[in-house]
């Protein structure tokens, strides 16, 4: 598995190249987004991108990552919420905020290369952590016990269970589930989630299978 | 002095709570006001009405006429509609609206459209705004429609520009609680709708009503509608400020201006004027009329006028004096010029014979001031009437003229035979227009009549006798008199108005003069040295500045020589600077002074006193110069507190100057650390916590990560001073950013000592995500740094009707007695820095606590400290949808 880091940052890109090399992974470097693009046409499995870069924004370079098959991972700052929330809507598979977490960062790697390789039926049934949505029988099984959604709470983890491990945007959710009327209506999007959780959740008040990334989105626990 | 009701009063604060509460009691009307049918009130109305049932109120309607208007009715379509009564009158069947049904159902609002309508011969009541005021009365919300015409006191108005009168009128009480909406429409749109046959027209009216639609009327009765709306506006303002007692701050637009003449009467309007100002609110000028005509004050009068000019001035007054011929038209056209609202003149009780060969000052200016209150205050008689003052010199202008005519003659006499007798007359003319241009008035009049004698005497039959034989002499006779009279008269007048504007314009100058100069200093010692020898030189007196300083009385500059106060003096200047007045010499306050204090008054307060003397120990001001000293004051007042706020602006300058520097270092500089540390954390982790090294590396990386909140918190707290962070609102749920904040602090909790709670269902509610998660990560923190060994930290989250709370709770050894003191900058919980932290942290909690609007607090719980988050009833989310 090759793993292309792009950081202008010599230091990030020794330690990201520790880290991985560590978890069993072949990386290349980039320093900027000319490299960037280059060394990916050059095959690559994932990229772990930081957004500064120093000739063009890194957002920039989403699509044209995504475009050619790669899934990305963008490095942000903690609070920088507007700035994940672009990258997700711009295609990126994940975040990892800085200062990470090595465990976390090769966690994230592994799941993002995990849904890249083995993507889940279009329809049919889906797998998350505790249970698995059927979209023809529209049967939802919750640690083998069988719970029954409303329309729009069915719709909504219809929609989560596509990717399961990845987080989605308020708006992407909103949008899909309640319409393009409806993109800024998050009071919607926090009822149903909570009424969703109340049915399959062990403990809803420490959400395990639908969580939150605040000011982001939600994302569906993928399975252990 | 002010009559305006004070908060000391307590009939006042009555009356304003018991008109609030009747405000507050009484149904609320909305008028839909149009300049003309067809500007689209009832669309309007049923619009406002289907967004006011959307949002849950019982919206009925009682009438709404569509006209056959397709997309009318379709608005009425969802709403509820009342059915009619139907009236038979005269053979016709008519649908009238049904008040007892509507007061039956009683709906929280109800349409009423047209409130001009003239209910059906038998109704409960003859007008339809009776119906309105009913269903008002009985406490139900009305929405109704109306064109401007239909406005009683408009009627005339309108019925003046567009030639139709309207009979179908609304009183304008029952509009003035109610709130005004204005529909309105640009007249070419209007005028097109019309001709699309948009608009409905009722047959009866037909032609007339067209009368309306005529571009330049339905602009005029746009303005109208929108002045009528404006108007209302502002009375209910003025009322609300009225309610609240709030009547320092507004300002209506009112501007007065009072016309001062000499005598005690002056000194009368002027406090007139000054009760009236107060109770306006309103800047006001005191304005004097230097005429050329003989009516002008003399002597002691002059004094007076004087003195009623410092009276002006010291209730506050701005002074203004100008020259003119006619008092009335000048006082008219100055009131123009300030824009004044109001004018005060006084009006003495005089005989009608004296008001028709003078005229009276008051009434021209009634007749001719448009649109101006006038208040007449009525004066006793005798104050006004011009004095006349003993002339030095009784005889030297009578001698004068003679002498002027007497010399004429004589050159006559010599050179009569060049001359022809019908140029006599002419010639005659010449001393009579010398004297009026070297003498005063009485000089030119004397002339006239000297002249009159001599052709009398030296040039008629029989020559040298005051007799006349031919009625043609008789004739050239009378005419060269009145002619004499009338040119020295007007030669007179002339001189004296020259005179005046030389006086004022000599005035003007040294005013500009002095301007100049005080708008070129530098310092406030250089102000008082200029001001002070500037105002000695032009009004011919001593002069001194003087302010507190260590509670003394300074003079802080003198003229050209240096004067010592005495205790009376010292006291004069400090009763001065305490009540803002005039004091000293020539004032009601400590005249045994030997100076007059003037205070230098700006909006920053009082900044210091002049005070001038005259060496001769005689009157300190001359009466003529009373306005000049007013201008000087302020002019020298303006100039330090010009110096003042130019010193503060440059103080700010710098200090922001200075932060922004200091915010810019420290951003760069936490941005340039972050890279480094995030290696740092990095590599530390990436070594393994194994062997004899093992505690060094925990070590380093927990202190890296101090390190990296360290610098967290000091980005947060630079971005909180510099102003710069705006809350991302957002509706969370609460249960979220716990668990966000929860996770966030995995590594520091190993142990799971956190214990969250939440209530079922709680609400939503409006706050930052990113900056909540913050607080909850930096107050979990903090307490499980406080709780000891592996007591538990508890997260409750409750809500109870309109309130949520959560509090984060500790188990260690409680806050100290200050707890409050613990959301400063660099405060720690006594006896406990070993727990380590920048000291920012809860300061910056309670910054983004209070920036997103709601509340924390921290206490003491049975086995603990415990800090409370709660969320106003404003940011609490109501759903509506599941």
């Amino acid at each position: 598995m090759k793993i292309l880091v792009v950081d202008d940052e010599l230091a990030i890109r020794r330690l990201l190249k520790g880290a991985l090399e560590r978890g069993g992974y072949e990386t290349i470097e980039a320093q900027d987004a000319r490299e960037a693009l280059h060394r990916s046409k050059a095959g690559c499995d994932l990229c772990l991108l930081d957004l500064g870069l120093p000739d063009r924004d890194g957002l920039e370079l989403i699509p044209l990552l995504t475009q050619n098959g790669v899934p990305t991972i963008v490095l942000t700052a903690r609070d920088a919420t507007s700035e994940k929330v672009a990258a997700l809507d711009l295609g990126a598979d994940d975040f990892v905020t800085k200062p990470f977490d090595s465990e976390e960062l090769l966690a994230r790697i592994r799941g993002a290369l995990r849904r890249c390789g083995a993507s889940q039926s279009a329809s049919g049934k889906r797998h998350f952590s505790d249970g698995t949505i059927d979209e023809l029988t529209r049967d939802v099984v919750i640690r083998g016990s069988n719970v029954s959604l409303t329309p729009k709470e069915f719709d909504l983890l219809w929609k989560l269970s596509e990717h399961p491990g990845r987080a989605l945007t308020h708006r992407v959710l909103l949008g899909t589930v309640w319409g393009e009327a409806h993109l800024d209506d998050l009071d919607y999007l926090r009822v149903a989630v909570r009424s969703l959780r109340k049915k399959i959740e062990e403990n809803p008040s420490t959400p395990k299978v639908v969580v939150n990334e605040p000011g982001v989105g939600y994302r569906l626990t993928a399975r252990a | 002095m002010s009559e305006t009701a004070t908060d000391t009063d307590p009939h006042a604060k009555a009356e304003r709570f018991l008109r609030a509460a009747q405000r507050e009691g009484k149904a609320e009307l909305t008028v839909y006001l149009g300049a003309a049918p067809g500007v689209g009130k009832t669309y309007r109305m049923l619009q406002e009405a289907a967004r006011k049932r959307a949002d849950g109120r019982d919206v009925v309607v009682g009438v709404a006429e569509t006209h056959g208007r397709g997309e009318t009715a379709a608005l009425l379509e969802p709403l509820e509609v009342l059915p009619r009564r139907t009236v038979e009158h005269e053979g016709h069947t008519l649908d009238e609206f049904d008040i007892d049904g509507a007061l039956e159902r009683r709906p929280n609002l109800i349409l009423v459209d047209e409130l001009a309508h003239t209910n059906a011969p038998g109704s409960r009541h003859p007008k339809r705004w009776q119906d309105v005021a009913e269903l008002l009365a009985a406490g139900i919300d009305v929405a109704t429609t109306v064109n401007i015409q239909h406005i009683e006191s408009l009627n005339d108005v309108v019925a003046g520009f567009t030639h139709v009168r309207v009979r179908e009128t609304v009183p304008d009480s029952i509009l003035e609680d109610a709130e005004l909406i204005v529909v309105d429409l640009p007249p070419e749109a209007l005028i097109e709708r019309l001709e699309a046959g948009k608009v409905y027209l009722p047959e009866t009216a037909g032609r007339a009503l067209s009368n309306f639609f005529v571009p330049t009327r339905l602009a005029a009765l746009r303005e109208l509608a929108l002045r009528f709306a404006a108007r209302n506006v502002d009375r209910r303002l003025i009322e609300d400020l009225r309610i609240s007692g709030d009547t320092e701050r507004f300002a209506a637009g009112e501007r007065l201006m009072v016309a001062v003449s000499a005598g005690e009467g002056g000194a009368q309007v002027i406090r007139q004027a000054k009760r009236l100002a107060d109770m306006l609110h309103a800047p006001w000028t005191a304005v004097v009329v230097e005429s050329g005509s003989g009516r002008t004050a003399k002597g002691a009068q002059r004094e007076q006028l004087a003195e009623n000019l410092a009276l002006a001035s010291s209730l506050g007054a701005s002074l203004l004096t100008i020259a003119a011929d006619r008092v009335g038209p000048a006082l008219v056209q100055q009131a123009k010029e300030l824009k004044a609202t109001q004018i005060v003149i006084g009006k003495s009780r005089r005989s009608r014979w004296f008001e028709w060969w003078h005229g009276s000052v008051a009434k021209e200016v009634i007749r001719d001031a448009a649109g101006v209150s006038v208040h007449v205050v009525p004066l006793e008689a005798a104050d006004l009437k011009p004095e006349r003052v003993g002339d030095p010199h009784p005889y030297r202008d009578p001698i004068l003229a003679l002498l002027m005519v007497g010399v004429t003659v004589g050159l006559i006499q010599a050179a009569q035979q060049w001359i022809s007798a019908s140029a006599v007359d002419l010639l005659l003319l010449l001393p009579v227009i010398l004297a009026a241009s070297l003498l005063r008035m009485s000089g030119a009049i004397w002339s006239a009549v000297w002249a009159a004698l001599a052709f009398n005497f030296f040039f008629t039959e029989p020559v040298h006798t005051l007799t006349i034989d031919t009625p043609a002499d008789v004739i050239t006779f009378v005419i060269l008199g009145a002619v004499a009279a009338v040119i020295g008269w007007l030669a007179a007048r002339v001189r004296r108005q020259a005179e005046t504007s030389a006086g004022i314009a000599r005035l003007n100058a040294s005013l500009a003069r002095f301007a100049g100069l005080m708008g070129t200093v530098s310092d406030d010692r250089e102000t008082a040295r200029v001001a002070c020898r500037e105002i000695a030189g032009l009004l011919d007196v001593l002069a001194i500045v003087v302010n507190v300083e260590d509670d003394e009385i300074r003079v802080l500059s003198h003229g050209e020589t240096e004067h010592a106060l005495d205790m009376v003096d010292a006291a004069a200047a400090r009763r001065c600077l305490e009540t803002g007045e005039a004091t000293g010499r020539d004032t009601g306050t400590l005249n045994a002074s030997d100076w007059q204090f003037h205070p230098l008054k700006t909006a920053l307060g009082t900044m210091g006193a002049l005070g001038i003397a005259r060496p001769d120990g005689g009157r300190v001001v001359r009466p003529d110069d009373a306005i000049l000293l007013a201008s000087l004051v302020d002019q020298t007042a303006l100039a330090h507190e010009r110096l003042i706020l130019e010193k503060q602006a440059r103080d700010v300058d710098v200090l922001s100057e200075r932060d922004r520097m200091r915010g810019a270092l420290l951003g760069s500089l936490a941005h340039d650390l972050k890279t480094p540390l995030t290696a740092v954390i990095a590599a530390s982790d990436a070594i393994p916590a194994e062997g004899p090294h093992a505690e060094e590396v925990m070590i380093a990386r927990s202190e890296a990560r101090r390190l990296s909140r360290f610098m967290g918190d000091l980005l947060e707290a630079s971005r909180i001073e510099s102003g710069s962070l705006e809350p991302a609102m957002e509706t969370v749920d609460l249960v979220d950013l716990v668990n966000a904040a929860i996770d966030a602090l995995r590594s520091r909790d190993p142990s799971g000592r956190i214990a969250f709670a939440a209530e079922d269902d709680c609400p939503l509610v409006k706050a930052d995500p990113v900056l909540t998660r913050h607080i909850l990560i930096n107050l979990i923190d903090n307490a499980l740094k406080y709780s000891p060994g592996d007591a538990p930290v508890e997260i409750d989250l409750e809500c109870h009707e309109d309130k949520v709370w959560l509090t984060v709770a500790d188990h260690g050894e409680g806050l100290p007695e200050d707890a409050d003191r613990l959301f400063e900058r660099f405060q720690r919980i006594e006896g406990s820095d070993r727990a380590g932290g920048s000291g920012l942290g809860l300061w910056i909690v309670k910054n983004f606590a209070e920036i997103q609007g709601f509340a924390i607090a921290a206490k003491n719980h049975s086995g603990g400290a415990a800090f409370e988050l709660s969320w106003p009833q404003d940011n609490i989310v109501r759903s509506q949808e599941g």
